[in-house]
């Protein structure tokens, strides 16, 4: 009977309590800021260059508003696709929560990131896609769509006629100079991707020619021998497009070096440097994709996953071009610049 | 007796139903105090608490706002220093330049150099011509190409105002070797080139270095924020402004362009945000906190922690202290309860002892002197009822006295052996109606006139056993004679009178019976000259020391307590007495006349 009664009371104030704090508090939730710190591990192609270092700040920035421990990784150059796929297969050894990875080559890392899905490791693309169905989320621009539309401002730049040269990127050794691509999945899938929007828009024109497509290993000057070398076998050359940040930095330094004003070029990726070849005129156009944009919704996008929440399959951050004309214009700035300090 | 048993009934009815049982448990002292108690004391808590916590959260949201506003309101005041400090060395450069003779002496360049070397914000410092022409620049470097002077509003500005123009956040495209961001001032000024005066814009680029650490410092709770927007919503500073300039982040400018000088609460983030703007006076930037909201909140949650620690504390310390009050308050009254339901169930040497409270023990003692008196009566009542019962016995006995009655016969036969006839007739005649009051067909009350009658049937029948041994004498007001007796009062003392005081005695005696109404009081005084009584005996007759051996059985003890009883104590008997001179005995009761007494009626049923 006292029990009882004792029990009955206790509820009674259980009951109590529970009305009273419920009318109170309730908890918010945004992504990141309530639980414990994620280990993300960022691969990404290459560790020099100012491509890849902005697409590593929008990354810390990410890690730093979503509680991230961030692990990022690169080989030395854009070719030593065995180092990436070590990296990978150390990231998953290593546990991370999630792994964000710029494949150097579209098969090559397949593999790898089939095993990190084996583990439960979801695996972000950012930049370069990778063969994967396993794949959570792609993070990058349209590289078909940014070949497209190099090819077509230079084509204008030359009136629709001439001689053009390629200079693109790729890991693959196969590719020896002055072949064309023979087995574009060993490459990586950026690279593919913007040379075939280039070709099939340059296709249209029967009086372009596209002569050569030479290919650097993600060194200046490499890129530099490789535009002489064109220069040299194509004295009727009218227009150059590269297809990454190396290869336009190579290039428009002969171009610049050698006072070749007839040599139209289309350049690719922004760098301060890059803006000033633009500003002289050494470069006539160049189209830039978000690097800062990607590195940062790839982390925020693993967060997400490891969250549970839905992420969209594809985020198409998007690419411009940029000319002498529209770089200043104000909008232009902030996404040719974004580092203020 | 069926009467008292109305009175007091000694097994209470049993409540019928579990029903009322269960109410009466509702209705309980301590379930009542502790509901009531309980109900009050959380009631007042929780309103108590739910206004302390809009008192102290509204404080709480009140001095986060006045805290935001004050900081926002130091970061202006900082930065307004700052616009000024910055104002000064334009004037202090224009005031070189335009007083230097000539614009290209090294002097002047140098001056502008250590200027420029004072402030490390400071990118550079430029005069053009008005068509674009560089005229001077500290540090040197090469001017590029395509610098598109033209639609930059620093160099567009000057024209329109002859303030010190500040312009938005650029990237600035002029020199070799940097791409940076500044905000350019710039004004129309004048210099001499080769003793000519010469108009020129004067422009002077600072980067954000100093904007960012004062803005930086910042802090409005851990997500808070401030942020610069120059007059036209360009972003001067945000702490996240690489976000937003690669369109991540959404920064909703417009209700901040709208007013200069504002706070209020943004939702259109989806987060609830406090904002507030002001404004710089001299640029038109506008600095603008953030704060959050749930932040600010965040006191409110921890005083909500509280609140409810403190209410749940409350609540339980009231039940526990309501349900131990109410159990020191309702246990003796239970106990009470308890032991007075055994007296109600017929133990009345229950001994009542119960300590609690001062009422409950006042209760209780009170109740135990009633159930000492209730005792007290229960005993009186039985000894008057044996004593009544014995009398009434008596009485039936003396009614029907066979000794009496033999002795009456016997006088009769002498009486009719020697012829004497109308005496037998006189005798039966008594003899008879004698026994009709004596029976009275069964009433034990009667009225002073049968009662006198009745006697005077006695006294004739003694006197023809005692020969005339005796004279009687019976006197009665007229008035007297409706009123009630109990029967068979008198006999007794005249046969007393008879035997112990004239029978002995040799000469005639002399019996008189006087009634008469006094006072309200019927007094019916007995006199005989008989032998009278000692003291002793006098005083032994009432409290039964002594015992008289013959006569009817029916003592003049019973006579005064059948009075008693019947009229009340302070009635009966008296006697004066006399040795030799004879004794008289007194009769006192009320002067009653009701015949329809209901005692009367109970007394009349047989027994």
């Amino acid at each position: 009977m006292k029990k009882v009664r004792f029990g009955l009371t206790l509820l009674l104030c259980i009951a109590l309590w529970v009305t009273v704090t419920s009318c109170f508090s309730a908890t918010p939730t945004y992504i990141g800021k309530s639980s414990e710190t994620r280990n993300i591990h960022m691969i990404v192609k290459m560790n020099r260059g100012e491509y890849w270092n902005t697409v590593k700040q929008g990354a810390e920035a990410a890690a730093k508003e979503f509680n991230v421990n961030l692990t990022f990784k690169a080989p030395n150059s854009e070719s030593d696709v065995m180092d990436q796929i070590q990296m990978v297969e150390d990231s998953i050894t290593a546990k991370a929560d999630a792994i964000i990875l710029a494949a150097s080559s579209y098969m090559g890392l397949a593999q790898v990131v089939d095993k990190a899905s084996y583990y439960k490791i979801p695996v972000i693309s950012v930049d370069a896609e990778v063969g994967s169905a396993r794949v959570t989320t792609y993070v990058g621009a349209n590289s078909y769509e940014a070949g497209q539309k190099s090819a077509e401002r230079l084509i204008k730049l030359l009136n629709g006629y001439g001689e053009i040269g390629i200079i693109n990127f790729t890991n693959s050794s196969s590719h020896e100079e002055g072949e064309s691509s023979s087995s574009m999945d060993i490459g990586a899938r950026d690279a593919d991707e913007r040379e075939k929007g280039f070709l099939n828009y340059a296709a249209r024109y029967p009086d372009v020619h596209v002569v050569q497509i030479s290919y650097t290993n993600s060194e200046i000057k490499d890129a530099e021998d490789l535009t002489r070398l064109m220069l040299i076998k194509h004295p009727n050359l009218r227009g150059i497009a590269t297809l990454n940040e190396i290869a336009s930095q190579g290039a428009a330094k002969v171009i610049q070096n050698s006072e070749l004003d007839n040599i139209k070029m289309v350049a690719f990726d922004s760098s301060p440097a890059m803006m000033e070849l633009l500003q002289d005129g050494t470069v006539q156009a160049a189209v830039i994709q978000n690097p800062f944009s990607n590195g940062y919704l790839a982390v925020k996008h693993a967060v997400e996953v490891t969250e549970g929440l839905d992420v969209p399959d594809r985020v198409d951050t998007g690419t411009k071009l940029i000319d002498l004309e529209n770089m200043l214009w104000p909008e232009n700035q902030k996404l040719l610049f974004p580092f203020v300090r | 007796m069926s009467m008292k048993k109305a009175f007091f009934p000694l097994r209470p009815e049993r409540p019928k139903g579990g029903k009322l049982r269960l109410s009466s448990k509702l209705r309980s002292i301590q379930f009542l105090i502790t509901v009531t108690f309980t109900t009050v004391a959380v009631l007042v808590a929780v309103i108590v608490s739910f206004m302390l916590y809009n008192k102290f959260a509204k404080t709480a949201e009140d001095n986060a706002n006045l805290n935001m506003q004050q900081i926002i309101e130091q970061v202006n005041y900082n930065l307004e220093l700052y616009v000024k400090g910055m104002r000064n060395i334009y004037e202090k450069a224009e005031e070189q330049i335009s007083q230097t003779s000539s614009i290209d002496t090294p002097l002047l360049k140098e001056r502008l150099s250590t200027l420029r070397e004072t402030r490390e914000d400071l990118v550079s410092v430029a005069l053009f011509t008005p068509q674009g022409k560089l005229v001077l620049d500290v540090p040197s470097t090469t001017m590029r190409n395509n610098t598109q002077l033209g639609n930059q509003s620093w160099f567009t500005a000057p024209t329109r105002t002859s303030e010190i123009s500040f312009s938005p956040p650029h990237i600035q495209n002029l020199f070799k070797n940097q791409y940076t961001w500044v905000v350019s001032m710039s004004k129309l000024v004048q210099y001499k080139e080769n003793g000519v005066h010469k108009t020129g814009i004067l422009l002077i680029d600072f980067n954000f270095r100093t904007i960012d650490e004062l803005s930086k410092q910042v802090k409005l709770g851990k997500r808070g924020y401030a942020y610069i927007l120059d007059p036209l919503g360009n972003i001067v500073y945000h702490p996240q402004q690489q976000l937003i300039y690669a369109g991540l982040k959404y920064e909703n400018v417009e209700p901040v362009l709208e007013y200069a000088y504002r706070s209020y609460l943004d939702e259109s983030t989806g987060e609830k945000r406090f904002i507030t703007v002001r404004t710089l006076a001299q640029t038109g930037w506008k600095i603008v906190g953030v704060a959050y909201y749930d932040e600010i909140v965040t006191t409110k949650r921890d005083l909500n922690q509280f609140l409810a620690g403190f209410l749940a504390v409350v609540i339980l310390g009231v039940i526990i202290a309501s349900v131990l009050m109410s159990a020191l308050i309702a246990s003796p009254i239970r106990k009470l309860e308890r032991t007075v339901k055994l007296v109600g169930e017929g133990d009345l040497n229950t001994p009542i002892d119960v300590s609690g409270t001062y009422e409950v023990e006042q209760l209780s003692k009170r109740f135990n002197l009633m159930l000492q008196r209730i005792r007290q009566l229960m005993d009186q009542i039985i000894y008057e009822q044996e004593t009544k019962r014995k009398g009434e016995l008596e009485v039936l006995q003396s009614q029907i006295n066979p000794h009496f009655l033999y002795n009456t016969l016997n006088s009769v036969i002498r009486l009719a052996e020697r012829g004497k006839t109308d005496e037998v007739v006189t005798m039966i005649q008594s003899l008879s109606k004698f026994f009709r009051i004596s029976l009275s067909k069964g009433k034990n009350i009667i009225t002073i006139q049968e009662e006198l009658d009745h006697i005077r049937h006695y006294l004739v029948i003694q006197s023809f056993r005692f020969k005339n041994k005796f004279r009687f004498e019976i006197t009665a007001d007229e008035e007297v004679l409706p009123y009630q007796t109990i029967k068979l009062i008198l006999q007794p003392i005249v046969e007393n009178a008879l035997y112990h005081g004239i029978e002995m005695m040799p000469d005639e005696g002399l019996i008189s019976i006087q009634a008469k109404l006094k006072e309200g009081l019927i007094e019916i005084s007995i006199c005989d000259n008989g032998l009278g009584m000692s003291e002793e005996i006098l005083n032994g007759i009432l409290t039964g020391g002594s015992k008289s051996g013959g006569g009817s059985g029916v003592g003049v003890r019973n006579v005064n307590e059948r009075i008693g009883l019947y009229f009340g104590r302070e009635y009966g008997l008296s006697f004066e007495s006399e040795i030799e001179e004879g004794t008289t005995v007194t009769i006192t009761f009320p002067a009653l006349i009701n015949q329809e007494d209901p005692i009367d009626k109970e007394g009349g049923t047989p027994e």
